[in-house]
């Protein structure tokens, strides 16, 4: 199969040079024949689109869409670059990515982070209180940092009470077993690991605390949103029937086969991390597609996000947050 | 002459199969079996020596059940057996998913990035790495270019290639050629230089100019170490390969390392690192082989 991608090379180098000519010659009935192309990563509630792949459900709605498998990060940049049409991200990177000019529209809400983003303490510390003038490690600007502080507020303290320590989250278990850090952010399956890495250690604020800190969606190009809306509609449509599959007791076990085979672990190691993520149907999502302040609302939620980001200089100026969010193709009857 | 090479290979063995298999040397944690009466120990768990034996102590005050466990290494020592058998069944084992690639087929998708990165980089850094030695006037313009450039870290052209090329086999493809291009004209440049003037000056007086004089002169003169060249090239671009395949879609047997890395199944991870190893250092020994039988005048053979 891969033999035949070189030429292949050649012809999309071809047909970039010809790009232009062929946007004005082009129609919309032309355009409909690509395929939509989503970049989706390891995050339970994105690989759960594994399971509409495998069992076919697309087709069978009539809809052509292509998954592509992503490092997280190489899903944005590629997103980013207009290389694909759709990328699932949180809310949060959609600002981010937004700001750096590849602006995007969330159709459809796959879940919220229930547990699964956590502050993990060392033995002795019980809750975040107890972390006052100590070294905790974060990824600065990114979800957990914003985690962090909304439990130290809640917690009666601000950021200048404890020492942060930036390091990335993939090395947080290492970071966990330093001698003046007591306390580290991390996601699922690192923060899972760091909690063996240090045994005894055990996650004092997470996502659970505080439902709707970060949301998770399909983000789309709003061009390609405009244009194929119909086809857009059909695969948001699939996605009831994916959270119904993975819900139901009697099905479970085949779609944590499915989501666990495509993460490269066995589906034991797998139940955990998907019970630290609140899928959302699509009635579910409609609840919190609406205009309001706090984190029940996705707006309330998402402008929290972008004064965060404004704050951490992530990016210079707030978003215009409106514009990142269509209720109406999940809301589309 | 393989048994001196194999024989290379025994001492690092001998040693991790010494840290893996007698407890005393390190093993500075301990497996629990059973959790007795500590609370948060799990079977399985991997916690520090100390640790156990503080808790230990605490069970046999309390009275309470005392937890047991063997001495083991830290997650990220496995034992050989184990890499062993990862080994074995990374190959055998069906992958879970359905239409995802077989381990092998993730591998020859791998060694096809690294051989069409490789050639792309060859066609035109070779030819130009011999003009280059040859003539000093296109070494001089085109040199201090290539030098500036080769300190450009190829994985920071990432974003770059994906933007440029697309999200598959391209932007990958083209990593590798960053990775290999500019350190190619550099070193084939210096091997044309050190080719001995008089042969050059003997051919001009005589009359060869031009096309000529590279393909009946210089190449001739030059073919072992080019080749001899070739071959560590190609080295260096097998190390590119890790950064190269994390850009653009997952692909290759960099999917396989990191999706395990992530999940510390380590033992994987240094299965699949192996398997590299064996790949790169296999074919350099055939090339070396062929290389024997090519060129037979070549004098500096005897010291390898």
């Amino acid at each position: 199969m891969t033999s035949r991608r070189t030429p292949n090379l050649m012809r999309r180098w071809l047909t970039q040079a010809l790009l232009p000519l062929a946007a004005v010659a082009c129609s919309l009935g032309a355009q409909a024949a690509q395929p939509l192309k989503v970049g989706y990563s390891d995050w339970p509630g994105w690989v759960a689109w594994q399971v509409a792949i495998d069992k076919g459900w697309f087709k069978e709605a009539g809809v052509d869409v292509k998954f592509e498998w992503f490092d997280y990060s190489a899903s944005m940049d590629a997103f980013a670059a207009g290389k694909i049409d759709a990328v699932t991200m949180t809310n949060g990177d959609a600002l981010v990515t937004g700001a750096g000019g590849a602006k995007s529209v969330m159709i459809v809400l796959t879940d919220y982070s229930n547990g699964n983003d956590m502050i993990v303490a060392k033995p002795g510390i019980k809750t975040l209180a107890d972390l006052k003038g100590k070294k905790v490690a974060v990824e600065q600007g990114l979800v957990e940092h914003l985690l962090l502080l909304n439990g130290l507020k809640k917690a009666g303290l601000k950021e200048s009470d404890v020492t942060l320590v930036n390091a990335k989250t993939n090395e947080m278990p290492q970071v966990l077993t330093a001698k003046d850090v007591s306390a580290v952010g991390a996601w699922q399956p690192v923060s899972g690991e760091a909690m063996k890495a240090v045994p005894g250690s055990r996650p004092i604020y997470t996502s659970a605390d505080e439902p709707g800190l970060i949301y998770d969606g399909v983000a789309v190009n709003p061009a390609s949103a405009k244009a194929r809306r119909a086809d857009w509609i059909k695969l948001v449509k699939v996605w009831d029937k994916v959270v119904a599959y993975i819900e139901d007791p009697k099905t479970q076990p085949d779609a944590v086969k499915i989501m666990a085979a495509r993460s490269g672990i066995t589906p034991a190691e797998y139940l955990p991390l998907l019970k630290g993520t609140k899928l959302l149907s699509l009635s579910a999502g409609s609840k919190v597609y609406v205009k309001g302040e706090g984190f029940s609302s996705l707006y309330g939620s998402t402008k929290i996000v972008d004064a965060f980001n404004v704050s951490n200089a992530v990016y210079k100026a707030p978003q215009n947050i409106d514009s990142y969010l269509d209720p109406s193709f999940t809301n589309a009857k | 002459m393989i048994a001196r090479k194999l024989g290379s290979f025994l001492l690092p063995l001998l040693v991790w199969c010494l840290v893996s298999y007698l407890p005393f040397i390190w093993h500075p944690k301990v497996q629990v079996e059973a959790p007795g009466g500590v609370d948060y120990f799990q079977s399985g768990m991997l916690v520090d020596r100390e640790e156990f034996a503080q808790q230990a102590a605490d069970m046999r005050a309390q009275g309470l059940a005392l937890p047991t466990g063997v001495p083991a290494n830290p997650i990220y020592l496995p034992a050989p057996h184990r890499v062993a058998q990862a080994l074995y069944t990374a190959f055998t084992t069906e992958p879970e998913q359905k239409d995802a690639p077989w381990l092998h087929e993730s591998l020859w998708q791998s060694i096809q990035i690294i051989l069409w990165g490789f050639l792309l980089s060859s066609a035109i850094g070779v030819p130009l790495g011999i003009v280059c030695g040859t003539y000093q006037g296109v070494g001089r313009l085109s040199e201090p270019f290539i030098e500036f450039f080769r300190y450009l870290p190829a994985p920071a052209f990432g974003a770059l290639a994906v933007a440029v090329l697309g999200i598959y086999d391209g932007p990958k493809i083209a990593i590798i050629v960053i990775g290999t291009f500019f350190q190619q004209v550099l070193i084939i440049a210096n091997t044309t230089r050190k080719l001995e003037a008089t042969l050059i000056e003997a051919a001009r007086t005589l009359g060869t100019r031009g096309v000529r004089l590279i393909t009946r002169v210089v190449l001739p003169g030059i073919l072992p170490d080019l080749y001899r060249d070739q071959r560590i090239l190609l080295g260096w671009a097998w190390t590119y390969l890790i950064v190269a395949e994390l850009i653009g879609t997952s692909s290759g047997i960099t999917f396989f390392i990191t999706q395990q890395a992530r999940y510390q199944h380590f033992e994987n991870v240094y299965a699949a690192m192996l398997i590299i190893g064996v790949i790169g250092f296999g074919s350099d020994l055939l090339l070396g082989r062929l290389g024997h039988a090519l060129f037979p005048w070549d004098r500096t053979r005897d010291r390898t």
